[in-house]
């Protein structure tokens, strides 16, 4: 016979070991009183012969607590992959149940892996720079202007570099773009201008050859190039041999001494770096004395226990100095400029950050509605498996190891969709990082790292808990037993209301995505259909940034613009030519906001100036934009070489200055010497976007001034390659060694400057018509369940007479009635959850009574389709046989 | 352990042995082994039961609660797979060793 004995624990171990060791000496002294000893000798015999039983026992002892703990973790493991393999077995028997869950969850989880790359790549990963934590941003805004940052001057940053001591390092940046000669053809390429401890400073290291070091960005200095790993690898095809050859940047042999490793295109897109007395406009002594001419950035690394609060505080010090001691520089109209400091990370994702959080708090919701949508087919599952679970129960399975069954069943589930979902995501990730390049220079660092698997093996654990748990527990405190005793029961009406319970919940939280779906699609077509104020369709736009030694002077800008105008408007697909300084589809506009002095109305303080957009444009502007003259008339030949300078200002304008009268033939002027005639009223235009209000603005023309980084403009039916060909052919006839880059159609550049308010829109959208459809799928299962429940009474309801319509109408109406109270709980949630997309709307009130209304009317609809279907179902029964069968 | 002349690991080797003819307690390993070797190893019985817990957790021997002869529940050893292997290789290592030995002295003598 034997009998089963399982030792836990130090007490077993204890006992186990007495008893051995106490029979042998029982068993010893049996044999010694059989050989004829007394029994009391014997005793002392045994124990002598055996040892001292204390020290044998400890001895064993602590070699048997190695062989419980080896034992009872191999029982642990055993037993669950029995469990598993259960688990695995049951699931492939019920092939529907499983495809169905593994589906669901793909998706839920699959979503959330998608858009936390996003958030981890843009938001959560460490800068890519050694000391990217410690990085800050110096900003110079003056509010009274509403302009974000005016910048420094280089007397400024040193100022700033020698007196705040919570920065331990501060260097300066501006961006430019030169003519880059000497390999293959000529390239205009966007340059960082940097003072020499820039890449020391946020901590990066060249890929090859060395960065700028200390005293190369003195006068004097041998001019020296460090390449972006970009450039090197597209316009240079990775060539390792690059280090120590020279290019000639402007009229100068520049010698190549690094090339830099991947990095964000931060703070633009920069194809080579050069120090600052390098650059010319920066060399200029004007530009290194001058106090006002404020033209650099400046990134700062807070010293070791300082904050950027501390260096704000030094700064604000520091620039109150400046006010007293240097009048000049710093005119009314700036007095309330005041250095402003924020962390690098913040200032390089700020315009990510609000959408990213969004979708994934939207995600999170799908993901949820996902979970109870598996939590119903698992109950419904549950209930028929009720034979099965009392089987086991009958073979001693208790009420935990029945649980961890089904808890084994459910995790396993959620990983396998977890593992699904995470494929799927690896398939959109690159789609996403391309996207959302167009937004934050950060998404290149989209990718499907480490921590964007263990975050979906994490939510898709938490999430097979839940799923599998809350079936269970929902059910009542006793639900194994309940589901050992089996059989179909009484608790049938108490299952329906659990699950409509479970359909309420998922219809509420699908509603409450709609809503941000909803809102954001009409918040993108409001963006999509306010008029501009001008016409955008076949306008192709190209930027040529002249030459600043071959045209530093007016006279040559005037010859090269006029040469440009004149032949591209003789082409004969051309229907109008223009050239500005900017162009209003672009999202990337620098504001340029001045005060201005209306003749007769001249205020001795300059902070209670009108201000406006300065814009130069040349005559055929807006015509080729499609700008309506709404008042005087716009540029015309005549107003080139007239000796009295004119303007125009834009309706906004008007309206907000020249209120009551008119403006036309009014005098304007910029610095109170030199005024302008005003001669026409332009209609008003989004110059900032379509997000953007309309600003005031002023028109001077072109042939004024003596801006080199224009736009040329061209209004053509020849199709946007052709006229980019064109573009590039005439500007080349005018200049062969003048470049032509940025070539975009408005349409495009329009595109581009929604392109963020585009991804959050589809993407919500995607995950609203998945919420809807899981909801929807849930309702109708619930539906069909309550059919089939209902069978009988059906049947008897018709032999006494019911109408099939009668019948069907009862169904639909438990079904509409669910998704109604669904739709209320969510439309209260909604309303109190929906202002945090406030900061994306455009033109919409997150209360929007259109949306909400629309909404509820899409989720009746779908309801109604989900009712219909099982419904049919109750009405087809047959009478007779039902009542038959009972 | 005590007064043990013994080669090391030759306990353990005298144990699989006892339990490869079958189920033993460890009262009967240890008598088996004294008669066998008519008492020539003079091991104190104690040191046996370390050894066998100790072969249990290689896995050479596995625990089989039971009834002993005398009506009392006792820990019975058996011999595992893993256990058998072992005892051959010591086997065939052992009569190597002693042959080797013997025919070191032998010459000697000759």
């Amino acid at each position: 016979m034997r009998v089963f004995r399982v030792s836990f624990g130090e007490r077993g171990v204890r006992r186990d070991v007495a008893s051995e060791i106490a029979f042998h000496i029982e068993m010893r002294t049996r044999e010694l009183v059989a050989s004829g000893m007394s029994l009391e000798r014997a005793r002392a015999e045994a124990i002598a012969v055996f040892g001292d039983p204390a020290l044998i026992e400890a001895a064993v002892r602590s070699e048997r607590r190695r062989v419980v703990r080896r034992r009872d973790w191999r029982d642990r493991i055993n037993s669950i992959g029995q469990d598993i393999k259960y688990a695995v077995r049951t699931l492939h028997r019920a092939p529907g149940f499983t495809a169905a869950v593994l589906v669901t969850l793909a998706l839920g989880i699959g979503v959330n892996t998608a858009i936390f790359s996003m958030v981890n790549g843009v938001l959560l990963r460490r800068l890519p720079y050694a000391h990217g934590d410690r990085l800050v941003t110096l900003e110079h805004p003056v509010r009274s202007l509403a302009i974000n940052d005016i910048g420094f001057s280089p007397t400024e940053a040193a100022d700033l570099r020698a007196s705040l001591s919570s920065l331990d390092g501060l260097a300066e940046y501006h961006s430019m773009s030169f003519d880059l000669l000497g390999h293959g053809e000529p390239r205009r390429v966007q340059t960082g201008v940097v003072s020499a401890d820039f890449f020391d400073l946020i901590g990066v290291r060249p890929l090859l050859g060395r960065t700028f070091i200390r005293g190369e960005d003195h006068d004097g200095a041998p001019p020296v190039l460090v390449l972006s790993y970009r450039f090197w690898m597209t316009a240079l095809g990775g060539d390792s041999a690059i280090v120590g050859q020279t290019f000639t940047m402007n009229d100068r042999q520049h010698l190549v001494i690094g090339v830099l490793p991947p990095l964000p295109a931060y703070p633009d897109r920069n194809d080579v770096w050069m120090p600052v007395s390098s650059c010319p406009f920066r060399s200029r002594p004007r530009v290194k004395s001058d106090r006002a001419a404020r033209m650099v950035a400046i990134i700062g690394r807070v010293a070791q226990g300082r904050g950027p609060t501390d260096a704000q505080r030094e700064a604000a010090a520091l620039e109150t100095r400046w006010h007293t001691a240097y009048p000049d520089a710093y005119s009314p109209a700036i007095k309330d400029a005041a250095v402003k400091v924020t962390p690098l990370r913040a200032s390089m994702t700020q315009s990510a950050a609000p959408a990213f959080l969004v979708l994934l708090a939207v995600a999170g919701l799908v993901l949820l509605v996902a979970c109870i949508n598996v939590a119903h087919l698992t109950l419904a599952r549950h209930l028929g498996r009720q034979r099965e679970l009392a089987i086991r129960t009958a073979l001693g399975a208790g009420r935990r190891r029945l649980l961890r069954q089904l808890l084994t069943e459910s995790v396993l589930l959620s990983l396998a969709g977890g593992a699904i979902g995470l494929v799927g995501a690896a398939g959109v990730v690159g789609a996403l990082a391309r996207y959302t390049a167009r937004f934050t220079p950060r998404a290149e660092e989209i990718v499907l790292d480490w921590r964007v698997a263990a975050f979906t093996f994490a939510i898709a654990a938490i999430a097979g808990v839940a799923f599998g748990v809350i079936p269970v527990f929902a059910q009542g405190r006793d639900v194994v037993s309940r589901l050992r005793d089996g059989g179909a029961t009484t608790s049938g009406n108490a299952r329906v209301r659990l699950r409509g319970l479970l359909v309420i919940g998922e219809v509420a939280l699908a509603f409450v995505i709609l809503i941000g779906a909803g809102l954001m699609i009409r918040s993108f077509a409001r963006l999509v259909t306010t008029s501009p104020g001008y016409d955008l369709q076949n306008v192709v736009t190209a930027r040529v940034d002249l030459n600043f030694t071959k045209y530093s002077k007016a006279e040559p800008i005037r010859r090269f613009t006029d040469d440009v105008i004149e032949r591209l408007s003789s082409n004969g697909s051309v229907k109008a030519v223009a050239i500005a300084t900017e162009f209003p589809a672009s999202s990337s506009n620098a504001q340029n906001l001045s005060t201005f002095v209306v003749r007769g109305r001249e205020v001795a303080d300059s902070s209670r100036l009108p201000k406006a957009e300065i814009s130069i444009v040349s005559q055929g502007y807006f015509g080729a934009l499609g700008v309506p003259i709404v008042g005087g008339r716009a540029f015309g030949p005549a107003d080139r070489d007239t000796a009295v300078p004119v303007a125009m200002i834009s309706l906004a304008a008007a309206r907000k200055y020249f209120a009551g009268g008119d403006a036309v033939g009014r005098q304007i002027s910029l610095d109170g010497h030199q005024w302008a005639t005003v001669i026409g009223v332009a209609g008003d235009v989004r110059q900032f976007g379509p997000a953007s209000d309309v600003p005031e603005q002023i028109y001077l023309p072109l042939t004024l001034a003596t801006t080199r980084d224009l736009r040329v403009l061209v209004r053509s039916g020849a199709g946007a390659a052709a006229t980019s060909t064109l573009i590039r052919q005439i500007v080349h006839a005018v200049d062969p060694n003048q470049p032509v880059t940025d070539v975009v159609t408005l349409e495009d550049a329009r595109r581009d400057a929604i392109a963020s308010p585009r991804l959050t829109t589809a993407l919500l959208t995607a995950f609203a018509i998945l919420a809807l459809v899981i909801a929807a799928a849930g309702l109708g299962g619930v539906i069909a369940y309550s059919v089939g429940q209902r069978t009988q009474e059906f049947g008897i309801r018709m032999a006494l007479g019911a109408e099939r319509q009668a019948i069907l109408a009862l169904v639909v109406r438990q079904g509409v009635g669910l998704a109604a109270i669904g739709v209320l709980l969510g439309a209260l949630v909604a309303r109190s959850t929906a202002h945090s997309l406030t900061g994306l709307l455009y033109g919409v009130q997150p209360t929007d009574a259109i949306t909400y209304l629309g909404v509820a009317a899409v989720f009746i609809v779908v309801a109604l389709i989900a009712c219909v279907v099982p419904a049919r179902r109750a009405t087809a029964i047959d009478p007779a046989a039902t009542i038959r069968a009972s | 352990m005590g007064g043990s002349d013994l080669f090391v690991g030759t306990l353990d080797v005298l144990i699989l042995k006892a339990v490869s003819q079958g189920r033993m307690h460890g009262y009967a390993i240890g008598r088996w082994i004294r008669q066998t070797t008519k008492d020539a190893l003079n091991v104190q019985e104690g040191a046996l039961y370390p050894a066998l817990h100790r072969l249990e957790r290689k896995g050479l021997l596995e625990e089989d609660w039971g009834v002993s002869e005398t009506g009392r529940e006792a820990k019975y050893y058996k011999i595992t797979a893993a256990g058998r292997r072992r005892l051959r290789a010591e086997a065939a290592r052992w009569k190597e060793y002693a042959d080797a030995v013997t025919l070191a002295l032998a010459a000697g003598e000759a």
